[in-house]
């Protein structure tokens, strides 16, 4: 009788413990989570110059990171620029990261042609600095008429979004969001991400060489003037050396 | 017999030394490709592969973004994803060397000796600017081949050569049999058509073409005036060859079209044709329009100047047609040449167009080798000021445009010049062996 008793009593304790140790584990992984959030710093710089560039993003998470923690960076292009999707899979192949898209991108349009997309990067972690280069390229813009030479296109730090095995939800009212996004950049499932909500930095604009609108009459006319001029004497040339 | 076995030697040399070249070329782009960061293959030839690849799973060719060619080719690389990724390269160069055999056969039919025609076509065959661009897989080769076919078969007597190299390659008997039986003028209409399917701009050589196959006036319908005149002018044009030409030529390049269009519907008549006639591509290239058609996108004016521009093209092919179309490489070289300078769009891929018919023209050039050296300087001067700007625009970021705006009218002037100076020294040569045969 008390043998029975003992034994149903050391089964219960096995399973609170192992309730409690997971429990208070999911608690651990979770506040690792939350600690990383709030001291994790995300950073973006242009490098290169013309049309063709980098834009370099960085990662500075807490030192103490967790394994199996999983980083997600959700960059929102403007419609100035562009990124090769072929480029891309060549690269990916060389680099740490992983890389999707949410819609086909026309890589010739201009800009007024053309619409703003989304990319996911889902770097490796190892180590507390993340570093991502992804090279985009800008598209043509149409002309000013203003009589500057430039227009800027501005391109925004991308959102940092973290996930860790064995936590699933932060409790409170910490400056953070729960949001659902793929696992992976094959996008075959969904999991829930924490977002980071404070963005400490603003957008990084880039100068960009446009026509300039106010010389059409000239060029136009310049231009219809030396064709003009060379058809002309072309033509009578042939003319007179034509083969009878 | 030892003079013949050294001319064919010679010949030989020639012709296996430039394949040899360009192998190794293909050779070295395959090592600099899979070590370098600059990539030795040309962009065109991953959008070849990658259309190939959707044709060999039974998708559409056009599933490939910036896929603007005819299926034919997509087809025809099919084996770079079943066999090697070089077969298409491999392909391209041998269309390279076919070509220069090409410019050897309608060099020796006009009449020059076989040490000249060989030393002429040299001038393909080692020139480093198609080596270059087929061993780096972009396909104008094919269309060089094609093309100087054309010019072969219309020549008349080199049907033979033609059919055995062609059928060489095609190794059908039945086709063989029907070569022999149609005769050249059919052989040219199927080239003519095929050119045609791969790239709209030998629809140009039509009006030449025409021309020279229409019934020559006789001395008593000179003296006629008029509306009688014009009427025996359009009547001229109906005659059996040139109806037979039309026919067949309009033939094969309507089944092709016929047969791409049932297999992939509407995007193969965009991709393909449209997209290249109404594109406005505004971004900077050689054409001496760039810069207006850039400033006016969107404007109300943009359609009346698309038009302005296209009218100088028009009016130059017209004179060139009605000038030169007795001879007709030298009228062919012409017309590529202008379609090119007063384009829309130019970029140095169509250089190639008009550069595998110079050959044919520089051997009755009445330039010395100083003159001749000095206009191909200066065109390479004029390409070179025009890189300066576009280089320090797109990849460092100076606002050039003014500078790239003028660069391409000189560009334009001075190809204009280059023209009229070939133009002007240019002697026909009346020989014997240009027989048009009925």
């Amino acid at each position: 009788m008390h043998f029975v008793l003992y034994t149903v009593f050391g089964c219960l304790s096995t399973c609170y413990c192992f309730i409690a140790t997971a429990v208070h584990s999911e608690e651990n992984r979770c506040d690792l989570l939350k600690q990383q959030l709030q001291s994790s710093r995300v950073s973006v710089q242009i490098t290169k110059t013309g049309f063709h560039r980098e834009l370099l993003t960085t990662v500075e998470l807490r030192p103490d990171v967790p394994s199996g923690l999983g980083v997600l960076l959700i960059h929102r292009w403007p419609r100035g620029v562009y990124v090769d999707p072929f480029q891309l899979a060549t690269l990916s192949q060389q680099s740490h990261w992983q890389m999707s898209l949410d819609s086909a991108v026309d890589l010739e349009a201009a800009a007024h042609q053309a619409e703003g997309f989304v990319t996911r990067v889902y770097p490796a972690v190892d180590g507390p600095t993340i570093r991502v280069t992804i090279p985009f390229h800008f598209r043509y813009h149409q002309p000013r008429y203003d009589g500057e030479t430039f227009t800027t296109v501005e391109i925004e730090p991308p959102q940092l979004l973290l996930r860790t095995e064995g936590c699933l939800q932060l409790s409170g009212s910490e400056p953070h969001a729960t949001v659902d996004a793929p696992c992976t950049h094959s996008n075959a499932s969904t999991c829930p991400w924490v977002r980071l909500q404070q963005q400490e930095r603003g957008p990084v604009g880039v100068g960009l060489p446009v026509g300039d609108g106010s010389l059409v009459a000239p060029v136009s006319a310049g231009t219809l003037l030396v064709t003009t001029l060379c058809c002309v004497s072309l033509s009578t040339r042939m003319w007179k050396h034509r083969i009878v | 017999m030892e003079a013949l076995i050294t001319k064919l030697t010679e010949k030989h040399v020639l012709f296996a030394a430039s394949f040899a070249i360009r192998l190794a070329l293909v050779a070295y782009g395959d090592y600099q490709d899979r070590t370098m960061v600059v990539k030795y293959t040309d962009i065109d030839y991953h959008v070849f592969t990658d259309a190939a690849r959707f044709i060999t799973e039974g998708q559409s060719p056009y599933n490939r973004s910036t896929y603007r060619y005819t299926p034919l080719l997509a087809w025809l690389l099919a084996p770079n994803v079943l066999l090697s990724l070089a077969f298409g390269k491999i392909l391209f160069i041998v269309c390279d060397v076919l070509s220069g055999l090409l410019i050897y056969r309608i060099l020796r039919l006009r009449g020059l000796n076989p040490e000249t025609a060989r030393r002429v076509c040299s001038l393909w065959l080692l020139n480093p600017l198609p080596m270059g661009v087929s061993s780096r897989g972009n396909a104008e080769a094919v269309l060089a081949a094609l093309v100087l076919g054309t010019l072969l078969c219309m020549e008349g007597e080199g049907f033979f050569s033609v059919s055995k190299i062609y059928f060489g390659m095609l190794m059908l008997f039945l086709m063989y049999f029907f070569c022999l039986l149609a005769g050249h003028l059919t052989w040219a209409a199927v080239l003519y058509g095929l050119s045609v399917h791969m790239k709209i701009y030998p629809i140009t050589y039509a009006l030449p073409i025409a021309l020279s196959l229409r019934t020559t006036e006789t001395t008593s319908e000179k003296d006629k005036t008029g509306w009688r005149r014009f009427i025996g002018f359009t009547g001229s044009f109906l005659n059996r060859r040139l109806l037979l030409f039309t026919c067949v030529a309009g033939g094969v390049f309507c089944s092709l079209t016929a047969l791409f269009y049932y297999m992939y519907g509407w995007e193969f008549l965009h991709e393909t044709y449209l997209y290249h006639l109404i594109r406005r591509d505004i971004r900077h290239n050689f054409s001496p329009y760039f810069y207006m058609l850039y400033l006016t996108t969107g404007s109300r004016w943009s359609q009346w100047l698309g038009l302005a521009a296209f009218l100088p093209q028009l009016v130059l092919l017209l004179v060139a047609s009605w000038s030169f179309h007795s001879d007709l490489a030298f009228c062919c070289f012409l017309h590529t040449a202008i379609f090119v300078s007063f384009n829309k769009v130019c970029t140095s891929q169509y250089f190639l167009w008009y550069l595998c018919l110079l050959p044919l023209v520089i051997p009755h050039l009445s330039l010395s080798l100083k003159q001749g050296v000095g206009l191909l300087l200066l065109w390479f001067a004029g390409q070179g000021i025009w890189l300066g700007p576009a280089y320090f625009l797109e990849f460092e970021g100076y606002n050039t445009f003014l500078l790239i705006w003028l660069a391409g009218l000189l560009f334009l002037i001075i190809n204009s010049f280059i023209l009229i100076q070939i133009i002007v020294h240019y002697k026909p040569t009346q020989t014997p062996q240009r027989l048009k045969a009925e």
